[in-house]
This record gives C-alpha cells, structure tokens and sequence, in this order.
C-alpha cells in the first residue's frame, strides 16, 4: 500500500465525523459543492518548454501546479541473445516481405529501462519514499502494456531513450498523484521525436527540421488513437464513490484507490468497431493501487461517555483501545480500520471505466487541451 | 493562470525576435533538439551607394567608423537592363558558374545573401571559400547582404516546406525588399525612376524563376542573362554542364554505368562497426586503373582494381571501402598501363553504347589476374576493395590539354558548342569531358577545368572550362599551370598586406640611437665578424655565422638569424598571408615569396656592410665539439661579408689567406666537420635524392645546361651549424612551452617500407639491408657499394629516401615525447629556426624563443594548441607542394634544356614491369619508363621474372633488363600525336656491362 498524503490535515475529530457524516449521506454533500464524480476545474497548457521533446504544465484550482518535461536521447541497445537464431533457414516459399516485417513487428519490442523517470517535490528528498512511489505508480502504469516503450523502438540497434521529468510547483497540499500524472499524459501527448530518415538496422540519422518530427501518440481525426494512461484518484466513504477528493475529503476516506486506466487504439484489439459507436472509447484497465488513506492517522474523538469533562469516566489506557473498536457512535469520529471491500473496490472501477464514465470524461477533457 | 510561455503579444519588440528550431546530430551520435532565438534587426544596410537612409542607421564600430558602402550608385547596364542592375545570385547559380562571378568582365555589383552564402558553405567547402574571397575584393564590389537578420527579410519556413523551398523564398522576398528600398531610396533623393538600378535574381532552377515570375521579380537563368553579355561565347562555357546534361540524359534513360554509392547512414554505419572503410583514395602513378587507401584496419594499404571497383572516386577523395573477399585478394600490378594509351581516340560526344570498362582494359586487366593466379601460392596477395561511396570530393581546378583527337575537325573553325575529351596534367586524375564553344581555340593550350559532377551513367567526368593559361610549352603558361596544379598562391600580395610593412620602405634602418625602442633588449653584436655564406645570387640572406677564440682555448660561435618577427607581427594581415603561404616556392626561373620583397631580400635579409636586426644563438664550445653553453638572444648586427659557397671554399682553401674573417670560417669548418662526425655516430643518414640545377640564361632565362649539384665542404659547413642552431632553439622552446611547442619530426619509417628495397638488394646484390634502427640502417647504407660503379651507393640511397616518411611540423601538446624524434637527423628533438624569411613555421619558433627569453610576451596565436595544429597541418601540405612543384619545374626545364638534342647517356634500372622499366639518369636527375613496344616494333615477346627483377624479352628484340643495371639510353624530346605534349623520351641503346 502506498503512503499517504503528505501533511497532517488539521482538523478536530468533530469536524472530521463532521465532514464523514455529510460525504456519506445520500446524495454526497461534498465541503466544496460537487457531485461526487464532478473533477475541480484546471488549467492546462503544452509545450511550455521549448528545449524540450515535450512538456506540458497544470495548475489545479486548489494552487497546486506541475510542469513535467520530456527529453528523448538516442541510446544504443543492449543486444539480445534471444533473437539471434530465429527462422535461420526457412524453406518455405512464404513471402519475403511478409515474413520480414512479421519479424519486425516481433521484435520491436521494448523495454522497461528505456524510461526513466523522476518526481521532484518541494520539500522531500529524492530517495524519500514519496516522490519514489509517486514515480513507481505513474511509470508502472506507463508501462503496464508495454505498448508505450514500444514506440521506442528505432531499430534493433538502437532506441530512444526518454527521460521524464516530473516537477511539481506547488507544495503538495493534496495527493498529487493524479496532478502529477494528468500534467504527464498532457506532455507525452505533446513529444515529439525527430523523424528518421535512415533505414532498417542503420546507425540512425534524423531529418534535421523539427517541423517534420513526429509525434510520440500521432494523432488522427478520424479514429481515436491510442493515448497515454492517466492516474485518478478514487475514494469511498461508506459506500460513496468520491473522485478527485480535496485535502479534507481525503482526512475521512475509508478507501483510495489510485486507478491508471489506459487507451487502446482502435484497430488494434479489432472490436468495438460499431458504426454507430461514434467516438467510444476503448478503455483498459492498467493498475490498480490502494493508498493508505490518511484518515486512519487521525486522532479519534472521545466520547462523552469516557469523557471525565462531560461526566464519563475516563477508560484505562488498555481499555480505551479495545472500546474504541467496538464503538459506533453517532457524531464521534472514528479512523478507519481495516482494509476495503472487494465489492466495493470492484464498484469504484466499475464507476472509471463504465461507458460515460469518469474515465471518459477527463479524456475527453484532456484531449481538448491545445498542443502546441 | 498565467501562460509561463513567453508571450509575444505584450512585448513591444515582439516583432524583431523570432526562433529557429533544429535538430542536430552530433558526431557521437547523440540528437538533440536545439532552439535558438533569433533577434532581428532593421539597420542592416542594403550598402547601395544609391542609398541615404540606411547611410544613417547603418551601425558603426567601437571607433565610430561606418563600413563604407559597396554597390555602385550608377552600376553597369545590359541590353535588357539598360538602366543598370543589380545581381542576385541563388546557391545553385554560385554552385554552377563561380567562376563567372570571378570574371573581370562582367558580374559587378553582386549582392550575396547570407542564406545563400551559408548554403554553399554546406554544399562546397572551396567554393565558399573563393566566394569569400571575391567578397573580400574592392573592385569587384560583392556585397553580402545578412538578410536573414533583418526584420523585413527574415523568412519563417512554413509548415511542409523544405528548406531549399524556404531558402528560395529567402532568396525572391530579399530580391523584392531591395527593389522596393531602392525605389524608395532613389524617389526620395528626388532622382528619377530610370536611374533605379534593377534588381535581378539569377537562378538555375526552374521551380524558382517560376515563382518570381509569379511574384514580380525580375529573374532569369544564368546561360539567358550570359547571352546577354559581350563575350558570351566564352562566358557560357564557364557554366556547369551538370543540369543541361542530366535532363539530356534521362530522355535517354541511359542505363548507369556504375554501382550507385551507399546512402551516408549505411556508410557512417558500415565504418563504425568496421564493415566498410574510410580513407583518402589515392591512384598509382603508373597505373591509372589502380588505386590504394591507407585504411587503420589494415597494415598494408588496399588495393582497388579496375574501373568499377574505383566507382568515381578521384584522386584525393575522401572515400568508404568495402573490402573484397579473399579470393579476389591480388598483388600490385607490375604492369604500367596508361589511360592515354589504352583509350585514346574515343569521342567524347558519343554517349550510348559506352562500357564502363572498354575491352582493352579489360584485357589490360586479365593478363594481370592470369599472372597473380599462376603465382598466388607464395605470392603476397595484398587485400583489395570496392569504392562504396565517396564522403567528400576533393576536387579542385585541374590543369591539363585538350585531346585532340576528341576534336572533331569539322568544327575546329566554328563555333558551335562540341564535347571534347581534357586530358589532366596529372597522369593520376581521369579524361575529363567539357563541352565547349572554343574547341578550336583552346586547342593546344594549357587550360584549367574543373569537375562539375560525375554521375553513374557517365564514364568519364564532365566538367567545366575555366580559362586558358597560354600556349603550351611557353614558359608563362607551364609556370603557371605548375602553380596551379602545385596550389602556390602566386598571385601579388593585396593591399592589406603591403600596408604592414615599414612606412620607410628601403629608406628603413636600425635606429641609430640606442634608446630607441627598437634597441629595447638587444645586444650590440655590430662589432663582431660575422659573415654570411650562401649558394649564388642568394638574395633572402636568413643567416650569418661568426666564431672567435676565447681566452679559455674555447670558441665562441653564433649563428645569426634575420628578425623576421619584428617586423611580421602575429595576427596582422600580412601574418595571415604568410600563415596561408607557408613557405617560399622556389621555381628555376622564379621565387614566389612567402613575405614581401621589401621585407626578404632587404629590410629582413642580413645583407653585407648594413646593420640589420638579427636572432642570435651563441655558443661556447670546446675545440671537441662539446657545447659549454649556449644563449638565445635579439641582437643588431653588421654582416662584413656575403659569400657563395663557392667563394668561401676559395677563400678557406687559400693558405695566404690570414685575415679574421677567414681564420674564423677555419674555425667553424674544423668545428663543423667533428659536430657532423658526432651526428653520424648518433646514427644520422645521408641520403640522397637527384638533385640537378639549371643554369639559365640570365636575359631570357632559357635554359642552357644542366648540371649536378656538387657538394662542397662549405656547404656542411653552414648545414652544420643551423642544424645545431635548430636543435638548441627546439630544446629551448620545449622547455619553455611544453605544450606548444612548435617542432619538427620525422617518423621512423615502418619495416614494411623497406621489405620491397631489402628483397631487392637482397636477390641482386646479395646484400643486407638493416632497418631496426636509423643507426643500423646508416652502416648498412654504407655497405651498400660496388667497387666497380660508384653510383651504386647513390642509386640505393636514392630509392631508400623514397621509402621513408615525410618529415612534418607539429604541435608538442600532440605528440609523446619519444615520438619527437627526427629519424634521418638522429636528433632527439627538433624545429626549424634558420630561415624565417622562407618559412612560417621559423616564424612561429621565433616567437616563441623570444617569449621564451622574456623579451616579449607570447602571443595567443601561438599560445594555442588548436591554433598551431592548424597552421602545421597547413604547412606541412604547403612545405609538400613547394617542393614537388620545384621538381616538377626543374624536370620541365630538364626537358625544354634537352629539347631538340639527342644525347646518349647512362642510366640505371630503377624498376622492373612486366611490360617495361623505369630508367634514372643521374646526369640529368630524370627518370623514365622505357615500354617493351618502345623497343621495336612489332612488341617483343618477352617473360618477367619477378623474383629476380629481370625482364628478358625475344623475337624482335632480344635485351635483358634487370633491376640496377646500367644502361646506356638515348634521351630525346618527343612531341606524342595524340597528346601534343612533349615529353623527354628514353631509348634504350644498350643493357650495359653488368656491374
């Protein structure tokens, strides 16, 4: 399980029981207005940093804010020893061509260490375990596929090699994972890479104009292509599914899921072909991660039964521990325990993924964000 | 949110910045993105005298001065621009026909655009650099205009666009701002609308003229604006053929005669991995269809048989090989073969139907394989290779003579325009084919060409006429066309240069007060008894000598070199020309100074009975020879006398002789000959290469006899001493200057080098020649004699030189210590100091020996390794081609001194083919190739051994010719038919007494 957030959100056990009465009425009463899956409104702009490949920045409404840039390096690749001997002397009177690229196609594969990347938060140290998970989560769903380091690949001898660099402004007042990852998606959208110009296994030579570099997710205007994965931040109060949580949503979580969710290229799995489907999308799911929500670290309200103030009578120290378990009290705030319910994690992905789903709509809120 | 992208709406001078972004490739590999911003200007001026306000904005320097402005207010007119025009070249037009632009007659008032300047710099290097130089020109009035720069020029390349379409429209927007701003800048002096001179792009490009038209550009096409001219016959033959050509061509659909070259990534790939590889192409002299590359991956150099495999490449080519396989591995050919021999009476018009290889060469090059095979088991196959592309051409302008027979006769009188076949001075560069109006006139004359392209479906190159330099065989146009060939820069020092010098001219002299700052660390050396010796009508005097007793029973000896660098400071014009010069030319009939004639043969030149700023080096020596001490310092002096060789010998010789001056040349000659007996015990060779003079007739300067150098004592005498001066000044400016030190090494030469010499004297001679050291290889030179023929020894040492490398500056940051080493001077370390007036780098030591003595700080041009690596590699050629065009001048006056005689005279067998042998002529240090055929007629049979190097031949002719036998040849001059080219020919009269 992840860490949690950061900072200690200051608030009295009456007003966390509070804000976990209002999250988990029907409907949700959220401390800032929104319907549960209604994201806080952003900001957003690309290629803000011309000396990269890519790069992109995003400011959310609460005042934090990331830059993320990309930088592509030629690397030479390992060689492999795997695909050295393979249809050595083929008889069959197949097709040179076909076999070739079939070839081809099998071995442009990628790998995991062509991507390197780096989160840097105000504050923490670059081996803190925060700013470490923080890029294990967004590079593991980046990964997942492997599809993405496969657009690496340049020939067998040689592939890009991208750095990512992750920079978040703001100090992290909520957990920045979806922050950090949205501003990625946005500036992975936006690479590009020199377009080459020599042929097959060549040393590598590149078209000299930037103009005619290609970008990393071509873009087409007739089907939807494939994007880079996104990272939301789900959460659940009893059984209230909450995205985008704010600081204070998240101090009374019960659960929070981080859900990469990735999108495939139509064509490529050859289904949802439907005429009329129009512009659906074919959603995957990538990752799933439970983050230790910062609520369990709350301090718990007394109540007025152990209170001596109130007339109670204060519990042995052993004892408080075993009533405060098996209290359920109304009004008195309890941190959660436990882990979360396989229902109800299968309702949250449900809730991402769905046709007119979450998911679907910061795509389409991203994809409207201008290149260039 | 604020954008953090820089935004240009707000910023008032938004306009003037704009950025270019690129990708480049660096050598290592690496791609990066770079972004560079670009800020734009408006007071670049459009130069035109015609103009007033850019006279005002025009930017100014430090001290306020203003360039003046270039293009002519009342430029020159032609019949479509009678009221005069301006020229506007685009990249190809440069690329086709600079030499046009460099024509006296026409093409004034050009304006390059820097787009275009920075476009043919990437396309061709020479180029570049000759259109720098025209710029540089006052009265050609060429003016580069830095259009990308300015605001209303400045060009954004749009989306899909190439660059040359970008560069295009670079080129038409500035053609179009200059209309406008001279329209603007003639109304607005009032003037009227006739005097606004046009504005004319010229363009080779089809696409291009297109769109000016479209854009309302006056424009036109080089061979349409050169009709327009005078002289247009002979100006439309300085246009490149490349483009009419191609387009005749591919009507044809020709099939390509050659392989096509790799594509550059395969190429870089290919050498990288060592697959392919990269050399500079060199042809055999012998055998033009044999090429070599010295290539890393190979002891011996690779050999490329044949046409095909040559593949284009020339002469000097940067090219990529791919190594055949071992199979086809073969020896060096013993056979000459000739291109002129082999393909003469092609017709340079005929297209079709052409082999790349025709079948005589092939035959030419069957015997050859027929031979390797029968032999190939204990043969040394040496590996051979195919050209695969070429990285980057080395063509220059080529000298050379119209083939006659390619001439077709019909239209030798008229003027219509034929191909003709150009024939290189150089056996070594391929026929050349130019198409000309002026076949009739430049026949028989010495002309420079250039290669304009040489594509696949073409067997020969197709080039370009330039000019004619003269008749052939006229001292003038020979001169020349050696310079040229030889690239000596012969033409007289510019302005610039000449406004270096001294203000006083001759009139100059050593200051007469020793306040002056001219006295400033000198010492007064004008008392002494020094005394200068040279060979005859020695005119740039670098050294002088003196030596006296000391009390002590040593000598005090110095040696005394002219000042150069007072007078020649580091980075001034004439620096720059001297750097470029590298070295005086000595010609049989004419010097090409490096500096100056005021500064050589007077101001600097220790002449006789004046006093004269000098260097001197001053040594205390033991009557052994063992050096006491030595001093390095700046110095005036008084030369009493000046002698040739000769006189002085006279003079050392003379017992009656007492006075001082002689007693001293005693001194120095008693000193000299122990300093040369220590040198030869250190292991010093003595090698040998002909050397002959040719005495001239002094009016006319038409050769009258030749003779060989002789060698007198004197001669060693001075050798001596600058050779002790040269070692002491490189240990003082070594130790001085670790790091940039400028020196001079001479590489041992590898074993390899020697195996061919060693073999040779082996078989014949039964002789040993020992090469693991310079020592060893000295007493074993010295073995090498015969009691009946005293040349022998000559003869051997003759070809040893030709086995040894080159001797070479360099810079010491880039050489280990142990690599200094001068192989032929046994000296450890080594520079040349001596002769300042004749060679830069004695120049470049000066300085720095007077940085080293404190007497003036070190400048930064030879503070700096990159620098000086630069400048030694840029001597090193010139030193080369110095000498081989004072070779090349003496052989041709060998050759015009011998004209209409025929003498008998002996020779050695210097080589062995299988078809011929070279013979040397000592008496006239020339060497030449005798051919089976030259000896009767029909062509004898004959059968090569080639272990013994004898050739003996039958049937018509029954002569055995072996390797250093003497001969008895009858030399004469012939003028060959097929060439008009006169040649020294050998005959052989008889294989003389075997020695």
């Amino acid at each position: 399980m992840a860490p949690s957030a950061t900072q200690q959100v200051l608030l009295s056990p009456a007003e966390l029981s509070y804000l976990h009465t209002s999250l988990s009425l029907t409907p949700t009463i959220r401390p800032d207005g929104r319907t549960p899956s209604q994201f806080r409104p952003l900001i957003a702009e690309t290629d803000i940093l011309p000396g990269t490949n890519g790069s992109a920045r995003i400011c959310f409404a609460d005042g934090t804010e990331a830059i993320v840039g990309i930088k592509a390096e030629v690397e030479k690749s390992r060689p492999s020893y795997q695909d050295q001997n393979i249809g050595g002397d083929d008889d069959d009177e197949e097709d040179e061509d076909t076999r070739r690229s079939e070839k081809e196609a099998e071995q442009k594969k990628g790998l995991n260490e062509w991507v390197e990347m780096s989160v840097e938060i105000p504050g923490f140290r670059d081996d803190d375990p925060m700013p470490v998970f923080l890029a294990a989560m967004i590079s593991e769903a980046l990964l997942a596929d492997g599809e993405f380091t496969r657009r690496l690949w340049i020939n067998r001898r040689f592939h890009w090699k991208l750095y990512l660099d992750i920079l978040l402004l703001s100090q992290p007042l909520s957990y920045p994972l979806p922050l950090l990852s949205l501003t990625t998606h946005l500036a992975l959208l936006s690479t590009r890479l020199p377009k080459l110009k020599s042929e097959q296994d060549e040393d590598p030579l590149f078209d000299d104009d930037w103009e005619a570099s290609l970008f990393l997710y071509p873009r087409t205007t007739e089907t939807t292509s494939a994007r880079p994965p996104v990272t939301l931040l789900v959460m659940a109060v009893k059984d209230n599914i909450i995205f985008d949580p704010c600081k204070e949503e998240l101090a009374v979580a019960e659960v929070v899921l981080a859900v990469s969710i990735g999108e495939r290229s139509h064509g490529v799995g050859g289904v949802g072909m439907d005429i009329d489907a129009g512009k659906s999308r074919d959603l995957r799911l990538l990752a799933v991660r439970t983050i230790d929500p910062p609520s369990r670290l709350t301090p718990p309200g007394v109540p007025n039964a152990s209170n001596t103030a109130t007339g109670g009578t204060a519990a042995t120290t052993e004892q408080t521990s075993t009533q405060r378990e098996t209290l359920d009290e109304e009004g008195v705030w309890q941190p959660p325990r436990g882990g979360a319910k396989r229902k109800l994690i299968a309702a949250m992905i449900k809730k991402v993924l769905e046709q007119g789903g979450v998911a679907e709509d910061v795509l389409e809120g991203l994809e409207a964000v201008e290149l260039g | 949110m604020t954008s953090l992208k820089r935004s240009l709406a707000s910023d008032p001078y938004a306009s003037n910045i704009s950025s270019k972004v690129y990708v480049r490739s660096t050598k290592s590999g690496k791609v990066q993105k770079i972004v560079r911003e670009l800020y734009l200007r408006q007071d670049i001026p459009c130069s035109s005298r015609l103009c007033s306000s850019c006279l005002e904005t025009a930017p100014r320097d430090a001290s306020g001065a203003q360039a003046p402005f270039i293009l002519s207010e009342r430029p020159a007119g032609t019949k479509a621009y009678p009221q005069g025009h301006y020229l506007v070249p685009d990249t190809n037009a440069l690329l086709n026909a600079l030499d046009l632009f460099e024509q006296t007659s026409a093409f004034y008032d050009v304006i390059i655009l820097q787009t275009v300047l920075e476009e043919l710099r990437n396309r061709s290097l020479p180029l570049y650099n000759r259109l720098i130089g025209l710029t540089k020109s006052e009265e050609k009035r060429f003016y580069v205009f830095f259009n990308d720069f300015r605001l209303e020029t400045y060009v954004i390349r749009d989306e899909g666009e190439s660059i040359n379409d970008r560069n295009d429209r670079a080129v038409r927007r500035a053609v179009k701002w200059y209309s406008e701003h001279l329209t603007q800048a003639v109304k607005a002096a009032g003037g009227s609308s006739k005097k606004i001179p046009a504005i004319v792009m010229l363009s080779d490009d089809k696409e291009n003229l297109k769109k000016a038209k479209r854009d309302g550009i006056q424009a036109c096409s080089l061979s349409d604006y050169v009709g327009g001219l005078e002289n247009a016959d002979q100006l439309l033959d300085m246009i490149s053929v490349v483009k009419e050509g191609r387009e005749l061509r591919d009507a044809k659909a020709a099939e390509s005669l050659y392989q096509e070259y790799f594509s550059v990534s395969k190429m870089m790939t290919g050498v990288k991995n060592g697959t392919l590889h990269q050399g500079i192409f060199n042809v055999s002299p012998y055998n033009y269809l044999e090429g070599s590359i010295r290539v890393p991956a190979f002891d011996k150099s690779l050999l490329i048989l044949g046409r095909e495999n040559i593949n284009r490449a020339v002469e000097g080519d940067v090219v990529v090989v791919e190594v055949l396989p071992k199979g086809q591995w073969k020896e060096p050919s013993t056979k000459i073969i000739e291109e002129e021999t082999i393909n003469k009476d092609e017709n340079a018009d005929a297209e079709d139907g052409e082999a790349v290889v025709t079948e005589r060469e092939r035959r030419a090059l069957q015997e050859e394989v027929k031979k390797v095979h029968s032999k190939s088991s204990e043969g040394r196959p040496q590996p051979t290779a195919r050209v695969v592309g070429v990285v980057k051409r080395n063509w220059r302008q080529y000298v050379g003579h119209v083939d006659e027979s390619s001439v077709s006769q019909s239209v030798k009188q008229g003027r219509k325009q034929q191909t003709v076949f150009l024939i290189p001075m150089d056996k070594r560069i391929p026929k050349i084919r130019v198409r000309t109006r002026q076949a009739g006139e430049i026949l028989g004359k010495r002309v420079l060409v250039t290669i304009d392209s040489w594509d696949r479906d073409s067997r020969y190159p197709v080039g370009h006429f330039v000019r004619s330099l003269g008749e052939l065989e006229t001292k003038g146009a020979e001169t020349e066309a050696l310079l040229l060939e030889y690239d000596v820069q012969y033409r007289p020092f510019p302005k610039a240069v000449l406004d270096c010098l001294p203000v006083e001219g001759h009139d100059w002299k050593v200051p007469e007060s020793t306040e002056d700052p001219g006295w400033r660390g000198r010492r007064d050396l004008r008392g002494l008894q020094i005394c200068s010796i040279d060979p005859i009508g020695c005119q740039d005097i670098d050294d002088a000598l003196h030596a006296r007793p000391l009390p002590n029973g040593n000598f005090e000896v110095g040696v005394h070199i002219a000042d150069v660098s007072h007078f020649v400071k580091p980075n001034n014009a004439m620096d720059a020309e001297a750097s470029i010069r590298g070295t005086t030319v000595y010609l049989v009939d004419k010097r090409i100074d490096m500096l100056p004639m005021l500064l050589g043969t007077d101001l600097c030149s220790l002449k006789p009975y004046v006093e004269r700023y000098a260097f001197s080096a001053i040594w205390e020596i033991t009557p052994n020879a063992e050096i006491v001490n030595s001093e390095f310092t700046k110095s005036v002096i008084k030369s009493r006398e000046a002698f040739s060789y000769e006189q002085a010998q006279i003079r050392v010789d003379d017992a009656s002789q007492q006075d001082k001056l002689t007693e001293a040349m005693r001194t120095l000659l008693m000193l000299s000959k122990k300093f040369k007996q220590k040198r030869m015990d250190a292991g010093a060779l003595s090698l040998s290469s002909p050397e002959v003079r040719v005495e001239t007739e002094s009016e006319t300067s038409d050769p009258i006899d030749i003779k060989t150098k002789k060698h007198l004592d004197t001669m060693s005498l001075v050798e001596e001493f600058m050779l002790l001066a040269n070692t002491s000044v490189a240990a003082k400016i070594y130790e001085a200057f670790p790091q940039t030190a400028m020196l001079r090494r001479h590489g041992a030469p590898p074993k390899t080098n020697f195996e061919e010499l060693g073999n040779q004297l082996k078989v014949k001679r039964g002789l040993e020649l020992r090469t693991s050291s310079s020592k060893e290889l000295a007493d074993s030179l010295d073995g090498c004699v015969d009691p009946k023929e005293p040349f022998f020894n000559t003869l051997v040492r003759i070809m040893a030189t030709r086995c040894m490398m080159s001797a070479e500056y360099f810079c010491s940051g880039t050489q280990a210590y142990p690599e200094f080493r001068h192989y032929g001077l046994a000296s450890e370390i080594y520079t040349h100091f001596t002769s300042p007036i004749r060679r830069y780098a004695d120049l470049v030591a000066h300085r720095q020996l007077a940085a080293a003595i404190d007497y003036e700080p070190l400048d930064a041009s030879v503070r700096s390794k990159g620098k000086l690596e630069a400048v030694c590699k840029n001597i090193n050629v010139r030193h080369r081609n110095a000498q081989q065009a004072g070779r090349a001048s003496i052989e041709y006056y060998v050759g015009q001194a011998l004209k209409g005689r025929i003498v008998e005279e002996e020779g050695f067998v210097m080589k062995v083919f299988s078809n011929g042998f070279v013979v040397f002529v000592p008496r006239f240090g020339i060497e030449s190739l005798i051919r089976l055929r030259d000896l009767a007629d029909p062509e004898p049979e004959s059968t090569f051994d080639a272990e013994n190097y004898v050739l003996k031949t039958s049937g018509s002719r029954e002569v055995e010719a072996e390797l250093f036998a003497k001969v008895v040849v009858r030399i004469s001059d012939v003028k060959e038919e097929s060439t008009g080219k006169r040649k020294v020919k050998l005959e052989l009269v008889k294989t003389g007494t075997k020695l």
